[in-house]
């Protein structure tokens, strides 16, 4: 059975991965519930959050768009029985605990955007929500918290990428965003590739056993 | 030599005098040894774009009177974080070479520089003639510098400060300006956090008779903005405060009353979180507005739309993209004189965003204002077909930045690269000088650059390109390249190296995360030794690795002043 993480706050490039058909839902329900995970992601359901965000219900049910690029991340519940080892590549992340607070960007420095405005954009987030639309506390929440800044190092690329996973509320978003980035060292063909990470006992795991 | 009549040095050095293009000056100069000192002699201004390409003793020795200056430090991509914190451009050792040679000196205009609170200290009581300071992103100073400056410049007409990484300490500094001052023209704090003392500002708007440029900050009120323009309606450019807090009626009239005095305003900026429904209080100075900064205030389309209705003279144009393609509408309907456009992302970071603008709005803009020669658009999505359509409509484009956030994404219909949106840039448009381009793309689109944007002066490229073909193209076919910017592009060493021949003629060359080698730039450094090869590395990449290059023409040698983390090869 396949777990698709295309379980976060919804973009085009991830629900086309979310096939209800393949019993996800109840999956991810038995992982720890439909609670545990909503909190984790970022709050769809909960009736504490501010009530312009959407609904999960809303989000999901409503997706008709269509989507262009295919989940990266197929994985089962037994990671190491995939039917096609030897093409994958490894995308590998270590953290690294750099703590700046200038550098909030997924990727440093994109979109070209001068600190101070980044800065003027956050203080207007904090103080005025704006009415009438979709209210999204990504750049509250990242106010709040401490940027996380990791490596990312692709497979045959010699060159490391620097990102802030705070920023990111999925797997499949980042995932997304790293293949994005490293396109252009090496024609990747999505499905080749997974994500792993070292932990704190230096051991190296395939992401997104555990919820986001 | 025999040496046929010519003008006196005298009659030369007067004519010259009364030439203020600095690349004129420059044409001047290399016309023969007569015309060399004519010039140097009669130079009061002097533009530095790059303060390592030359040192402070350099231009002293050649201009011996010089009252303004113009220095420029840092590479771009350091307002984006990518330049190390300690990099260098820091201006003390050129302000004690200026206090000695240039005593008189009256302008310094800085734009990414180091500038320390002694430095501003010492500024402050090494001229005494200073009259202008403008700080545009710079850093290492604090509101006590400000203070030094306005303790002890007598003469102070211009105090300028944007856009910088200044350590606010509050706003105790403004107070310093002595009650017998009265030559401010321009005062400039808009980037400035903390609360002034109010009364102070307002005594020294008062006084300052011939001020013609007054940009607050968000911690001035309205009430407080309606105090100040009453006795300042002579105002030629406002940035007003926060334009939000609730106001009597009473209090609505007397704000209108008193911006509708201003006759003289053509450019306004601020309204810091500005509220649609107090906007209709600035129909009667937006008659006469040339410049309208709206990047702070986040407008929806109809309150845009409804200013707009008021603003027929309009030529420049800041908007924040939640004023969406609607917005951007109403500027196509209402502002047929505009000749620049700034749109600016409210969420910059946030991916699920489906709002902001997209090609629609800038194709929109396009048919009403055919005039339109500088844009700046950042969007989520666009299309080859619209840059074309925009193109058409706008030939006259100079300036053309394209931002589609999502690195690499493809024209959003067909899913093609975005090559073909370029190429209608560079071959409609035979006046551009600056590009910057984004999106999917592949070497075609550096092949059109190289083949028509002769004319060209600065690119900027990120995630783009398929290979060292691309920027060959560019190095090969750009003859007036003067700035070149890479990030995360697949460009090596032997792209670093076809632009061997060409870098002496250019500003700088900045390459970051490419693919470019230690040896490739030794190789650089080696044969072109009139150039700085410097190289910037990250912690933990391969050794081989040039993670950062910054490569430049410097007739004043590798610098001396660079942290650890910048080698010089």
């Amino acid at each position: 059975m396949e777990l698709q993480l295309g379980l976060a706050l919804p973009t085009p490039n991830m629900v086309k991965g979310f096939d209800l058909n393949n019993h996800g839902l109840d999956q991810l329900k038995e992982m720890g519930g439909l609670e545990a995970w909503n909190k984790a992601a970022g709050c769809f359901a909960d009736k504490d959050c501010v009530k312009s965000k959407r609904s999960f219900e809303q989000a999901f049910g409503n997706f008709t768009e269509e989507c262009r690029t295919k989940p990266l991340l197929l994985w089962s519940g037994q990671p190491n029985e995939e039917e096609d080892h030897q093409d994958q590549k490894k995308a590998t992340f270590s953290t690294t605990d750099e703590n700046d607070a200038e550098e909030d960007d997924q990727v440093v420095g994109w979109p070209p955007i001068k600190t101070w405005r980044k800065k003027i954009f956050q203080q207007q987030q904090q103080q005025q929500p704006r009415v009438g639309r979709a209210e999204n506390n990504r750049l509250a929440e990242n106010e709040n918290g401490r940027s996380i800044h990791v490596k990312v190092k692709m497979e045959g690329v010699a060159i490391t990428r620097k990102i802030d996973i705070k920023l990111y509320h999925s797997y499949q978003s980042l995932t997304n965003s790293l293949i994005t980035m490293f396109a252009k060292d090496k024609k990747c063909d999505e499905d080749d590739y997974i994500l792993t990470y070292q932990d704190k006992e230096g051991d190296w795991l395939i992401a997104g056993d555990i919820p986001w | 030599s025999s040496r046929r009549s010519s003008f006196p040095d005298e009659v030369l050095e007067r004519v010259l005098s009364l030439l203020k293009s600095h690349r004129d000056r420059s044409s001047v100069s290399l016309v023969c040894k007569d015309w060399y000192n004519a010039e140097r002699w009669s130079r009061t201004h002097v533009f530095i774009g790059n303060c390592y390409s030359v040192s402070p003793e350099i231009v002293a020795r050649r201009f011996p009177k010089i009252r303004s200056v113009t220095l420029k430090g840092k590479p771009r991509f350091s307002d984006f974080n990518l330049v190390p914190e300690n990099w260098g451009a820091d201006i003390h050792a050129w302000l004690v070479v200026f206090a000695a040679k240039y005593p008189f000196l009256e302008e310094l205009r800085l734009k990414r520089m180091a500038i320390s609170d002694e430095s501003l200290e010492f500024l402050a009581v090494s001229f005494p003639n200073f009259k202008a300071l403008s700080l545009l992103s710079c850093d290492g100073f604090s509101t006590n510098g400000l203070a030094a400056i306005a303790t002890h410049c007598k003469n102070l007409t211009e105090l300028d400060i944007q856009e910088n990484g200044i350590d606010d300490k509050g706003g105790s500094w403004l107070s310093c300006f002595p009650e017998s001052f009265t030559s401010l023209e321009v005062l400039n704090f808009a980037n400035l956090s903390s609360d002034i003392n109010f009364d102070a500002l307002e005594r020294l708007v008062g006084r300052c008779k011939s001020m013609r440029v007054l940009k607050l900050n968000r911690s001035v009120s309205l009430e407080q903005l309606q105090r100040l323009l009453v006795n300042a309606p002579q105002l030629a450019e406002l940035g007003t405060g926060s334009f939000s807090e609730e106001l009597t009626f009473r209090q609505y009239v007397e704000l209108e009353s008193a911006l509708s005095n201003c006759k003289n305003m053509h450019t306004l900026s601020g309204l810091w979180d500005a509220k649609g429904i107090y906007l209709p209080a600035l129909y009667p100075v937006c008659t006469h507005l040339t410049f309208l900064n709206l990047s702070y205030a986040a407008l929806r389309s109809d309150e845009l739309a409804k200013l707009l209705a008021h603003c027929p003279r309009l030529k420049r144009l800041w908007v924040l993209d939640t004023v969406e393609d609607k917005g951007l509408e109403a500027v196509g309907l209402n502002c047929p004189l505009l000749e620049e456009l700034r749109v600016f992302p409210a969420d910059p970071f946030d991916e699920e965003i489906i709002h902001g603008v997209t090609e629609a709005g800038f194709v929109a803009v396009s048919f009403g204002c055919p005039g339109l020669h500088y844009v700046l658009y950042f969007c989520r999505q666009m299309t080859n077909a619209a840059v074309a359509t925009i193109v058409q409509n706008c030939p006259d484009f100079t300036h053309f930045r394209l931002c589609i956030m999502n690195p690499g994404q493809p024209d959003y219909i067909t899913n093609e690269p975005m090559d073909e949106a370029f190429g209608a840039v560079v071959k409609t448009c035979t006046k551009l000088q600056r590009l910057s381009v984004s999106g999917l793309l592949t070497d075609l689109t550096f092949e059109y650059i190289g083949r028509y944007a002769k004319n060209l002066e600065t690119l900027s490229v990120a995630f783009a390109g398929s290979s060292d073909w691309g920027m060959q193209c560019v190095m090969g076919g750009c003859s007036k390249l003067r700035k070149l910017e890479i990030r995360d592009c697949p460009f090596g060493n032997a792209a670093l190296l076809s632009g061997l021949e060409k870098y002496e003629s250019m500003r700088s060359l900045w390459m970051s995360a490419c693919n470019v080698t230690m040896n490739g730039c030794r190789l650089l450094a080696r044969e072109m030794p009139r150039l700085n090869v410097e190289v910037m590395k990250e912690d933990g990449s391969d050794d081989s690795q040039a993670d950062k290059v910054y490569v430049y023409r410097s007739i004043a040698g590798p610098r001396r002043d660079a942290p650890p983390s910048v080698l010089t090869l």
